[in-house]
């Protein structure tokens, strides 16, 4: 074995790599299970890109083919049902554990100097996670995937200047057709893959240059507190974690599997009860609170670039929270806690 | 279990319930409009919705790997225990692998 | 029958149980996938073709139909019987078509031919056309693979 790790090394180099991960180290504060996020994000991306693509391998993305074709994965290919259940499933995960990454992040203020450029390459993942699920969830073409495709496509239009021409461009017209499903499979199979693919590499570059980020009552220590060394305490730890979720996952996957609507019709009335997926749950509510005029601007144009001012405040965090430790940290601390619940208020308003 | 963990685990709960509950929720009301199309009796035969339909047979099999992942996981699981305890002695020692390893000891 | 020292440390039996293991738990997920993978679509046993469509075929020329997913050779003979093909060259599995003039089956591929009878004759083909059984039962003709 040592002479085959040899013969790579002589010719790949891994020697440097291996040798920075025995080295690595992970502080221990009272925070520390937050560390475990970012390789559960890694290992549900993994999950999805094998699960992704089999399914590609019978899914058609046309019109006519694009809901006959789930139907046939899910009822006559063997265990097909399952693969589309993680897929969906392991989405959910995905999506839930970036959350809670950012949200680790954000309260530990691991954002501040020098990892600003971490944060805005993490946003940035959260967004193309984001956007995988909006496209994914056109492509099984029902009812309810075509309704919420219809009205997330909307909403770009209330932007003023570009918004009727930014949502052209996301349906391939002015309507959702079959150019918009293609439009949707190609972002969701080629373009996003290759963006999250070379984001990640930034992201896990800058998180390897910088070190794992404390808290800043542990910096204030000063010094080094506890440490686990990354290999291979650490990362026995984190194999058992993937353990536990791959667990969870096949499980609700087996006991939850998503069916599948009627094929959608671009002609028939709207389905009762359209909503997008959770993770977008707390904005559609926030939408629809809105009034249809406010101060005589239309409600939604307001709503919506409400959000957008939101969401840029969210991605240059670390520069307006640039005194972390100080009165003015606290205050943006306790903003995000208000926005985390508002949030979550919203998403379970917009379940009931 | 210590006042912060707890926190941790409620607010992880917090986190993953209302995405949990949503999706199972929706995966019920995929078949809601369909019920609906069916009674309108629209145009086309509003067929297609299958809720993963499984003949009795390959929920059997179904059932068989489910149990065999768990019993994998606990297995796997209790043996990561076995190494993590290890590195953690051998790391508290200040035994930090260094280059070279000690070689294998035959046997005990 | 006790040794004087194990075959192998506890630590290469620890590690070949957690590798093996793992391979268990991934052999559990891969063999059903692999039937997803490489789905079997096997051949029909048989193809019936209602005799309507076939009874004003000319004796001596051929007329095509589904054999699954390949193309099927239907060809009435000088006397009246039905000879059926697989219609795919057994060189490298391109369609062949019937050359009316020549009675002989060519594919356009690699330039084979096969007689009236599908018996390779010339080209690359190493083996004859695949023979089907044909019978009339009632007012359908039915294909059968060959037993």
């Amino acid at each position: 074995m040592r002479t085959l790790r040899d013969w790579f090394d002589e010719r790949l180099g891994f020697g440097a790599v291996i040798g920075f991960l025995e080295k690595k180290d992970v502080p221990r504060h009272k925070h520390t299970v937050f560390y475990y996020t970012g390789s559960s994000i890694l290992f549900f991306l993994g999950i999805q890109i094998v699960t992704g693509v089999l399914l590609a391998f019978y899914y058609q993305p046309t019109l006519a083919g694009a809901n006959p074709s789930v139907a046939r994965i899910v009822t006559e290919l063997p265990l097909g049902w399952l693969l589309r259940s993680v897929h969906s499933w392991s989405s959910t995960f995905m999506i839930a554990i970036v959350f809670i990454h950012l949200l680790g992040i954000a309260f530990t203020k691991a954002y501040r100097r020098p990892r600003e450029a971490t944060w805005i390459t993490g946003v940035l993942l959260l967004a193309a996670s984001l956007a995988f699920g909006f496209t994914g969830y056109l492509l099984p073409w029902d009812e309810l995937s075509l309704a919420a495709t219809k009205v997330g496509t909307n909403l770009p239009r209330s932007i003023p200047v570009v918004g009727a021409w930014l949502t052209g461009v996301m349906r391939a017209g002015e309507d959702v057709t079959g150019d918009t499903l293609s439009r949707f499979f190609i972002f969701h199979v080629s373009v996003l893959p290759i963006a999250i693919l070379a984001l990640l590499g930034a992201h896990l570059f800058l998180v390897q240059r910088h070190g794992m980020s404390v808290p800043l009552e542990e910096e204030r220590k000063g010094g080094k507190g506890p440490v686990l060394p990354f290999w291979p305490n650490f990362a026995y730890r984190e194999a058992g974690v993937w353990l536990i979720l791959l667990g969870l996952l096949v499980t609700i996957a087996v006991v939850a599997a998503p069916g599948l609507g009627p094929q959608a019709d671009l002609m028939s009335p709207a389905p009762e009860g359209i909503k997008p997926e959770w993770y977008f749950l707390f904005m559609f509510q926030t939408l629809k609170l809105f009034p249809a005029r406010i101060l005589g601007l239309n409600g939604e144009m307001v709503a919506v670039l409400l959000m957008m001012a939101g969401m840029g405040l969210v991605a240059v965090l670390p520069f307006i929270d640039n005194r972390p430790a100080e009165r003015k940290g606290k205050i943006i601390t306790g903003l995000a806690w208000a926005g985390l619940a508002y949030a979550v208020v919203m998403s379970i308003w917009g379940l009931l | 279990m210590n006042g912060r963990r707890r926190w941790v685990s409620i607010l992880t709960i917090l986190a993953l319930a209302p995405c949990l509950a949503a999706g199972i929720l929706g995966a019920g009301s995929q078949d809601a409009p369909e019920a609906r199309a069916q009674q309108a009796a629209v145009k086309a035969p509003a067929e297609g919705t299958e809720a993963a339909p499984r003949p009795p047979k390959e929920r059997m099999a179904v059932v068989v790997l489910l149990t065999w992942v768990w019993i994998s996981i606990l297995v796997l699981f209790w043996l990561l225990r076995l190494r993590v305890r290890e590195a953690d002695r051998v790391f508290n020692m200040g035994l930090r692998r260094t280059a070279g390893k000690a070689p294998e000891e035959r046997g005990h | 029958m006790k040794l004087p020292y194990s075959l192998f440390s506890r630590r290469a039996f620890l590690n070949s149980l957690i590798g093996g293991w793992l391979a268990a738990l991934g052999a559990a997920f891969i063999s059903p996938l692999l039937k997803y993978v490489v789905l079997p679509t096997p051949e029909p046993d048989q193809v019936s073709l209602p005799l309507a469509d076939v009874e004003d075929l000319a004796a001596g020329s051929v007329q095509g139909f589904a054999w699954g997913n390949k193309p099927g050779l239907l060809k009435k003979a000088e006397d009246g019987s039905f000879i059926a093909f697989v219609g795919v060259c057994t060189h490298l599995d391109c369609n062949v078509s019937y050359v009316v003039e020549q009675k002989r089956f060519y594919c356009a591929c690699h330039e084979g031919w096969y007689d009236e009878n599908g018996v390779n004759v010339a080209g690359p083909p190493p083996s004859p056309l695949r023979r089907l059984d044909v019978s009339v039962e009632g007012d359908a003709l039915i294909v059968r693979r060959r037993a």
